[in-house]
């Protein structure tokens, strides 16, 4: 494999991908802990400990920002400034702002969960943030832009490598989401009124909330599968074209199809419907990027046995497929009808969280970090672990919730002879306690898996670090 | 790099190269994802066709698919596919099904309800969904009450009387429980501690005889505690006054105190606050007058506190 420069320190900027890199596993080492707590609490409610600040409600967005901002977050600003740069051959035109972004993005993080905890919340999920903090998100993700359009414009390669249509998409979409579904009238320091107000407000949330899912935690991280998978696999990207054809299909779809989550509301009709038939056509064109990602598999598949890298990339995108299924179908209304509310949507996120973003990011990280500290992972065996880990625990979390969401859909429709429900919701609640502490268990060994990453990845930046300079090769050479 | 590769190794790839060794074959298109996309895209214009889709001006096409159902004045209406006139007919089709047994319960008196095994059947069925919807967050899912929150349906001590008339109407307009405090009478420290110590010595608890012996004047004479207690302490149902002489306590956590000492702490607390937090909401605006009636049944004869007196 031809690498240019590696560990060079005057072509590239890896100082700031090594940051971000760090911070993706500490965010996700916290995130998770967080996650597992609140997935406890909800098994054992005495956990809450009658706590104010660590009850479920406050730890709930802790836990979604800490995942998705935090561990999210930071591993595709590392993989982006990294691939960005590679891919164009050109070092990031200012390090000075690529610096603002990891700073502010931080700050961001701990200001979300401090104002969650806190109590000061705008009520809107993954937007919990006062308007103070999305001002603050609002500067660091124009340096953001700024940094990587920028940086795009002076490469020396002639075209544009795939994975950066696919940031460019986040980068822009972010920027859109974030700006109007934030709009709002401040009346202090930490509190203010939406612009928006009723079904309106919802559209808007839901609008967020969808692309949220769809650029940042869907195109985004295809655009990670786009440069990790062929350059781990050694094989050419299977085809262009598809490339082509599925991300403009992508990018056009995912828009519509936000109003979804709010079916069977007080949202008209109208909207329902097209959100519903927008979301089964988006089924192929995300279908699209699995099938790029695996055919490039060919040739290489024995590359699964011996490479516990290829391994986390590839199911992921495994992973990535189920979900991408299982989303248009919850979309249609009557399967919505049953879904909607229960624990069903919960799996789904996590079928998507765990097993797509996660997993893809732990690929993507443990293929970047030797190459980012010149040197060879500290442990290749606890890789491995990490896979198994990571896979079991998605497993069991995701069927506890199948299970739990399924029966609870059933037992609130369910009727009796003289046509009254046959279940009060507290009992339905009594039935989740076997799937709840099942649940808690799959998220605690994917945290653990999540752990040992942490702790293998701190042993190779310290055994890169007690190597002479010029790191591996000179000490091999 | 390796080409090796039997299925593209006829395939170019599109001559770029990134990074040293990243370029892109380019295979056309799998058909199946082709065909399967344009699948997607046939359902989705079958469905606009079916249901309200695009907006329009002012409007949106309203698609082929109707609803027929009545609406409040009992007028059949027809109209296109919505998720409103879909409730509509859904609650509709709910009340009629259940009429029949409402109507029952509505022309039947009280005690014939309970001899009835069809429409007792009914009445624990639905009751049991309206006690846990309306009920239960207070007096919890077995209707056994909480101590210093809400009082047990289930066993015989009735704050405001449990006959069915009783229940009916608290149900129906609320109740609102209040003690003064000190029982609105000028006693002193010592005199609410020989008041405790009478109480308790009333519901069975072996007490300081002395202070009980104080504590009976004093509920009898300058306390004034039998204006709303009684002269026997049994309590008045009419003002919601509670029977000092049983074993049941709502307010004063007794039966979870080890030592007299603490007893008498829990109950002195009563008398020198006084209460004024036992409400329960009238339910006449949330529920109808047949769903009370139902579950004034339920608590009476399905929970099985009711009384007759």
């Amino acid at each position: 494999m031809a690498s240019v420069a590696i560990g060079s320190g005057e072509q590239y900027n890896y100082d700031i991908v090594r940051k971000f890199t760090i911070m993706a596993l500490i965010w996700g080492a916290v995130g998770m802990l967080v996650g597992v707590t609140i997935a406890s609490q909800l098994a054992w409610p005495y956990l809450n400990f009658d706590i104010p600040y660590i009850t479920f409600g406050r730890l709930r967005p802790v836990h979604t920002g800490a995942v998705i901002f935090g561990f999210g977050g930071s591993a595709l600003f590392a993989t982006s400034y990294y691939i960005v740069q590679r891919t164009c051959q050109a070092r990031l035109i200012s390090d000075g702002m690529a610096s603002f972004t990891f700073w502010g993005w931080q700050a961001i993080i701990v200001l979300a969960a401090l104002g969650d905890v806190m109590g000061y919340s705008q009520g809107r999920e993954y937007a919990e943030m006062e308007w103070p903090v999305d001002l603050l998100i609002t500067v660091v993700w124009v340096a953001y832009a700024i940094v990587y359009i920028g940086t795009i414009m002076k490469r020396k390669e002639p075209h544009i490598y795939v994975a950066n249509w696919f940031y460019l998409a986040f980068i822009l979409a972010t920027a859109l989401l974030h700006i109007f579904n934030n709009l709002a009238i401040p009346f202090s320091m930490t509190q203010s009124y939406p612009l928006f107000a009723g079904a309106q407000d919802a559209m808007t949330q839901w609008w967020y909330g969808h692309n949220a899912v769809g650029f940042f935690l869907t195109a985004a991280f295809l655009g990670m599968m786009y440069y990790f998978v062929p350059k781990q696999a050694g094989r050419p990207i299977y085809s262009y074209r598809l490339s082509i054809v599925h991300f403009w299909a992508l990018i056009f779809m995912y828009m519509w199809a936000g109003s979804h989550h709010l079916h069977w509301t007080a949202i008209p009709d109208w909207t329902s419907t097209l959100a519903a038939t927008f979301s089964i056509m988006l089924l192929m064109p995300s279908w699209g990027g699995m099938i790029n990602g695996i055919m490039t598999m060919s040739g290489a598949w024995d590359k699964l046995r011996t490479d516990p890298i290829m391994r986390f990339l590839i199911v992921a995108l495994s992973f990535y497929g189920m979900s991408t299924f299982e989303g248009p179908m919850m979309s249609l209304k009557d399967v919505n009808a049953l879904s909607h509310y229960t624990d069903w949507t919960v799996g789904h996120v996590h079928s998507g969280a765990l097993g797509w973003v996660a997993m893809i990011s732990f690929g993507a990280i443990y293929h970047m970090i030797p190459r980012l500290w010149d040197t060879k992972m500290h442990s290749t065996k606890l890789i491995n672990v990490h896979f198994w880990l990571a896979t079991i625990g998605t497993l069991m979390y995701i069927t506890a919730m199948w299970i739990s969401g399924i029966m609870q859909g059933l037992m609130w429709r369910a009727y009796d002879d003289f046509g009254n429900l046959q279940y009060s919701f507290a009992e339905s609640v009594a039935a989740m306690h076997p799937y709840y502490a099942m649940r808690a268990l799959g998220g605690a060994v994917f945290l653990t898996g999540m752990l040992l990453m942490l702790y293998n990845c701190f042993m190779t930046i310290r055994q890169a670090k007690s190597m002479p300079a010029g790191g591996l090769a000179a000490s091999a050479a | 790099m390796s080409q090796g590769n039997s299925q593209s190794s006829n395939v170019k790839t599109t001559g770029h190269v990134w990074d040293g060794d990243l370029q892109e074959l380019n295979n056309p298109l799998p058909a199946w994802w082709l065909w399967a996309f344009y699948v997607t895209i046939i359902f989705s214009v079958v469905y606009w066709v079916a249901y309200p889709a695009w907006p329009l001006g002012k409007g949106f096409t309203t698609g082929i698919a109707t609803i027929t159902y009545k609406n409040d004045k009992g007028v059949e209406k027809t109209t296109h596919w919505n998720t409103r006139a879909l409730l509509m007919k859904d609650l509709q089709d709910a009340r009629e099904s259940q009429k029949k047994y409402f109507d029952m319960v509505a022309a039947t008196p009280y005690e014939e309800i309970a001899r009835n095994p069809e429409l007792s059947n009914f009445v624990a069925s639905a009751g049991k969904v309206l006690f846990a919807d309306n009920c239960a967050a207070c007096h919890m899912s077995g209707g056994q009450g909480k101590m210093a929150f809400a009082p047990n349906l289930t066993d015989d001590d009735w704050i405001y009387g449990g006959t069915h008339d009783k229940i009916q109407a608290s149900i129906t307009l609320g109740r609102h429980g209040m003690m003064p405090a000190k029982g609105g009478a000028d006693i002193n420290e010592g005199e609410i501690e020989s008041l405790a110590n009478y109480v308790l010595s009333l519901s069975g608890e072996t007490m300081d005889a002395v202070k009980a012996k104080a504590g009976d004047e004093l509920f009898h004479g300058k306390g004034n505690c039998i204006a709303c207690h009684g002269a026997d302490a049994m309590g008045n149902k009419d003002i919601g006054a509670v029977n000092l002489t049983d074993k049941i306590w709502l307010w004063a956590d007794v039966p979870a105190q080890d030592s007299a000492d603490k007893k008498v702490a829990v109950v002195k607390a009563v008398i020198t606050s006084g209460l004024n937090k036992g409400v329960m909401p009238a339910w006449n605006s949330r529920l109808s007058a047949d769903q009370i009636k139902l579950l004034t049944v339920y608590v009476h004869d399905v929970l099985g506190g009711g009384s007759k007196k």
